[in-house]
């Protein structure tokens, strides 16, 4: 303890180089003196005292080296060597630290969004004993799905068959519901469109979720169909939308109806579906308030929310499945007894092919994470990839620099350096490269990770399902790897001076190039070379498919086109009312000025929905064996298919004839018209409907061309447009106008003119169609921009790679080059000397790897579009890419030895 | 000269620390005392004296202070601390049980 203190205070303190000197002279002085008094004449008295006294500069180099803060002030004078030895190359530094900097950032920030999507648990307690439920089997009746279901495992149920599960089962400790829903939130008088999750009244205690404030839901907010009119606030939207005010027991308007806030949830959660971002969590027994066009909660035929159970302790989930089948077994039996089709191929499909599948859900059911893996996976590849370039040339770079230092070295062992100091500079030389690397890293990569995220979320303004937070671990990883690495390489000289041959070594710069190590960093450059055309390849696929895909003509033109959506049922119109007022909605923006026309639909094109349902045709029996025919259903207000310019091909559009009251019609497409007459002739005047459903029944009065409508890359459906006024049920829709000027132009008329009908109605998520597009191009987008970036970035490091050993190998041979001078040969033919290497090099590198970027290209097949993986152009491109790069990093070299002067060279060493 | 015996490290401290136990020494007088003590078997090379002393100071056992030296010049007095009190009952202590034990068995064989 006591030598801890002394010990710290020397350390601040030290002793002065002063004392020592003082301390020592004196001593000096009084040996002699005594040696005087011995007798000794004054030299022998000082040469006896130097003797006895041993060497004076060690005394005081000893007296140094006993200092507690030594070997602080050793790394230290290490560090200044090692800095001023960078920063006599600041060239090659400059590279290194940006590579080393761009490998960390561009590493931790895809790693970083990666695990949060594929890899992170949900924020809730003992994620690891959640179950995920889907089933096999058929269906009869809607569904509702947010998409992520594969044969065999749908994972819609319906409230009924929740309720039965959750009550009989004996293998869960809590079984959770979930759905989501768009509603209209009213805070203040202000009205807006937000997130609505229904959830069961245990979802909060069963993932252990807890409040930040008030209370959550309980067993008794899910008593009966709409009798627990009670919200609870998602964190984020109090805070960001109502400025963390005091809610409890206040109200929120939803869909019109006032309903208690009860609390918020704790910061952090969102949804036990990952990817879902609800503002607001409203008991599932509310979902007629939430979805009024829908009647869910009483009909075991409608499928619409995804069940998560938490099981007992100790209950493995095949144990569960098993369990659960026999009760999910009798369940449909039940049934299928109140099925309308009662036939032995239904029962065999509906009760004895049904299965119910219980799966690890720590990390949460999420169609979101399904669609986002397969691009996070690919960008992952390319940031490997670069990462792998980046190592390669880091490492290739401070090789040279070591070649080039063989001279450095040996000067300084012959001065008297033991291999010990040499060491560790370099391992401080490697150390700061590391350290300077990793610093600019970690300030890109919350930049980057942020233009990521606000990238990919394009210009809808939603929440992001990723948060912009670095993954610490993954940084922190990253970063020691890469100071693991930049360590190594700057050591691997050593082995070089290890057991050094001084006068071999000063007499170096004779000999053409140290054989062993030249082939490795060629070895080196020729993977650099190989890196960069399988991303330069990568690049030119995606950025093709893109443009492909900017270019698919979905069959209308999607220019001047604004879309926005309007509910009124949002802002609490009950039904009845809900048609009429969007008549007056279309009435009223087709007569603004600027307005080429205007139209509706219930079924938003080109933004990846889908109504779709089988159908009945008069006249058309279908085959007894055949699989169901689901055709698209939108219901589309009288002049939408004019303005979206949907060619008509036979009969006539919906006109002003068609109204509410008037012979239910509709208009099929050539899809439709191919599967079930032939001719678009022969469907007109012919009936079609939903099967069971005599309210849906029009007559065809017109057959349209096919149009894209799910997204521009998926094929074309069979369409069966109906009247939205002549519907069933009154539904929100979204609108198509077309405008003569910039269609945003537009947005603030066609407000204004909604906000004359009634101030209460929200106009949402306002973008143009082009704009759409886009959104729904994102994948691709943010994969074609990330490869091109990479790609250069490639192209770029491969050069600066092949550069650094061009520049060296040409150095090593400026002796040969000034001979073959000498003996005549012309400068173009020692630019072509150099050149021809460089290009061999390149040439044997991408022989190499064309065949591994066709095995690549295979492995990502399902993000292209419109590109064959062995497109010839894309790899032409990329080779001569590839060449250019190499040539332009050749040739400053092949300059430089071509201008060699031979009598100089010849006279060097 | 007589033939001389070098000394251990830990051994050349404990002498440092025994040298300036009674009254505080300036490095040469310390050098000479172990030297004339030990009728000149035990030599103390001088350049590794005063890194020894250093030593001994950071780790608190001895502390320095400049005073006036016999000739009345200026020069630097070592003393025990505390701590080096302890330390040198402590070594001492060692050296007596570890000698006797080599000489009993010296004695035996």
């Amino acid at each position: 303890m006591w030598e801890w203190l002394a010990k710290a205070r020397f350390f601040f303190s030290g002793k002065r180089r002063v004392e020592v000197d003082e301390e020592i002279a004196f001593h000096l002085e009084r040996q002699v003196e005594v040696n005087l008094a011995a007798g000794m004449s004054p030299e022998e008295a000082r040469r006896r005292a130097a003797i006895v006294f041993g060497g004076r500069e060690r005394a005081r180099e000893q007296c140094r080296e006993q200092r507690p803060s030594w070997s602080v002030e050793l790394l230290l004078r290490d560090m200044r060597f090692a800095v001023r030895g960078l920063f006599r190359n600041p060239g090659l530094t400059t590279v290194a630290i940006l590579t080393l900097a761009l490998a960390i950032g561009a590493n931790s920030t895809i790693f970083s969004l990666m695990s949060q999507a594929l890899l992170r648990a949900l924020p809730v307690r003992d994620p690891q004993q959640l179950v995920v439920l889907s089933y096999a089997g058929s269906h009869e009746g809607h569904t509702h799905s947010e998409g992520g279901n594969t044969p065999g495992h749908r994972h819609e149920f319906s409230y009924l068959m929740y309720r039965d599960v959750r009550d009989r089962n004996t293998v869960f400790s809590g079984l959770i519901a979930s759905a989501q829903s768009a509603v209209g939130a009213t805070w203040n008088n202000h009205a807006e469109a937000v997130t609505a999750e229904m959830v069961t009244g245990n979802y909060f205690s069963v993932l252990g979720v807890r409040p930040a404030v008030g209370r959550l839901f309980d067993g008794g907010d899910e008593t009966a169909e709409g009798a627990n009119p009670v919200v609870v606030l998602n964190f984020d939207y109090w805070k960001s939308h109502l400025a963390e005010a005091p809610v409890e027991g206040r109200t929120l308007l939803i869909n019109g109806q006032p309903f208690t806030i009860v609390g918020v949830s704790a910061p952090g959660f969102h949804s036990v579906e990952w990817g879902r971002t609800p503002n607001v969590y409203v008991p599932i027994t509310m979902q007629r308030v939430v979805e009024p066009e829908w009647k869910y909660l009483s009909d075991r035929n409608s499928y619409w929310i995804n069940l998560v159970g938490r099981l007992r302790g100790g209950v493995k989930p095949e144990q569960a499945s098993a369990s659960l089948n026999v009760l999910f077994h009798g369940l449909r039996e039940q049934e299928f007894t109140k099925l309308h089709d009662q036939s032995a191929k239904a029962r065999k499909e509906y009760v004895d092919a049904s299965h119910l599948n219980v799966e690890a859900g720590a990390r949460g059911f999420s169609p979101l994470r399904d669609d986002v893996r397969m691009p996070l996976l690919i960008i992952m590849g390319m940031v490997v990839l670069v990462i792998a370039m980046a190592v390669v040339n880091v490492a290739s770079l401070l090789l040279v620099r070591a070649a080039n230092r063989v001279r450095e070295f040996s000067v300084r062992y012959a001065m008297g350096a033991t291999a010990p100091q040499i060491l560790r500079q370099l391992l401080c030389e490697g150390m700061l490269l590391g350290l300077a690397g990793a610093a600019l890293g970690i300030a890109i990569a919350p930049e980057a990770l942020r233009l990521l995220i606000q990238w990919m979320q394009g210009s809808t303004g939603d929440p992001s399902a990723f948060t912009a937070t670095l993954d610490w671990r993954v940084f922190a990883f990253t970063a020691v790897a890469m100071l693991a690495g930049s360590i190594l390489f700057s050591l691997a000289p050593a082995a070089q001076f290890w057991n050094p041959r001084l006068a071999d070594a000063l007499k170096q710069q004779l000999s053409t190039g140290v054989g062993g190590s030249l082939r490795f960093r060629r070895t080196c450059v020729a993977l650099q070379i190989g890196f960069s055309l399988l991303l330069m390849v990568g690049a030119g696929m995606f950025v093709r498919t893109i443009e492909n895909l900017r270019h698919v003509n979905p069959g209308f033109a999607t220019d001047h086109l604004l879309a926005f959506g309007l509910a009124p049922e949002l802002a609490g119109y009950p039904g009845p009312a809900v048609v009429p007022v969007e008549l007056r909605a279309l009435e009223a923006i087709k007569n603004l000025p600027g307005i080429r026309g205007v139209g509706a639909t219930n079924d938003a094109d080109l933004t990846d929905e889908g109504r779709e349902g089988d159908v009945y045709v008069t006249g058309f029996q279908e085959k007894p064996a055949a699989d169901e025919f689901d055709v698209e259903l939108p219901w589309v207000s009288n002049d939408y298919l004019q303005t979206l310019g949907v060619p008509l091909v036979a009969g006539r559009y919906f006109n002003r004839s068609d109204t509410s009251t008037s012979q239910r019609v509709a208009v099929v497409n050539e899809s439709f018209v191919r599967h079930y007459f032939g001719s678009p002739q022969a469907a007109l005047g012919r009936h079609t409907g939903r099967p069971d459903r005599p309210a849906t029944d029009a007559v065809i009065v017109g057959v349209t061309a096919d149009v894209k409508h799910t997204s521009v890359q998926d094929p074309v459906l069979p369409m069966c447009y109906t009247l939205f006024e002549q519907a069933p049920r009154p539904s929100g829709l979204t609108f198509y106008v077309r405008t003569w000027q910039k269609p945003e132009e537009a947005t603030n008329a066609i407000r204004a003119a909604i906000a004359n009908i009634d101030s209460k109605l929200i106009v949402s998520k306002v973008t143009t169609m082009s704009g759409e597009i886009d959104e729904n191009l994102l994948a691709q987008r943010t994969i074609a921009l990330l490869a091109m970036v990479f790609g250069a970035l490639a192209a770029l490091l491969a050069g600066i790679g092949l550069y650094g050993i061009l520049a060296y190998s040409t150095a090593q041979r400026t002796r040969e080059i000034g001979i073959r001078m000498a003996l005549g040969a012309q400068r173009g033919s020692v630019v072509g000397l150099i050149l021809r290497e460089t290009l061999l090099l390149a040439g044997c590198a991408v022989a190499a790897t064309v065949p591994l970027a066709i095995l690549g290209a295979r492995a990502v097949r399902s993000q292209l579009y419109g590109v064959s993986i062995a497109d010839p152009m894309i790899y032409a491109a990329g080779i001569a890419g590839i060449c250019v790069v190499a040539v332009l990093a050749g040739f400053v070299p092949a300059r430089r030895a071509a201008s060699v002067d031979p009598a100089r060279a010849l006279r060097t060493d | 000269m007589p033939t001389s015996i070098d000394l251990l490290q830990g051994t050349l401290d404990m002498l440092i620390l025994k040298a300036i136990a009674n009254e505080p020494q300036h490095g040469l007088a310390i050098a000479q005392r172990i030297q004339q003590v030990s009728n000149n078997v035990l030599q103390v090379g001088q350049g590794s004296l005063y890194p020894a002393l250093h030593r001994l100071e950071y780790k608190g056992w001895i502390k320095a202070q400049w005073g006036t030296s016999e000739n009345n010049r200026k020069a630097r007095f070592y003393s025990l601390t505390a701590a080096g009190r302890k330390h040198l009952a402590a070594e001492l202590d060692n050296w007596e049980r570890l000698a006797g034990a080599v000489n009993l068995v010296l004695a035996e064989i």
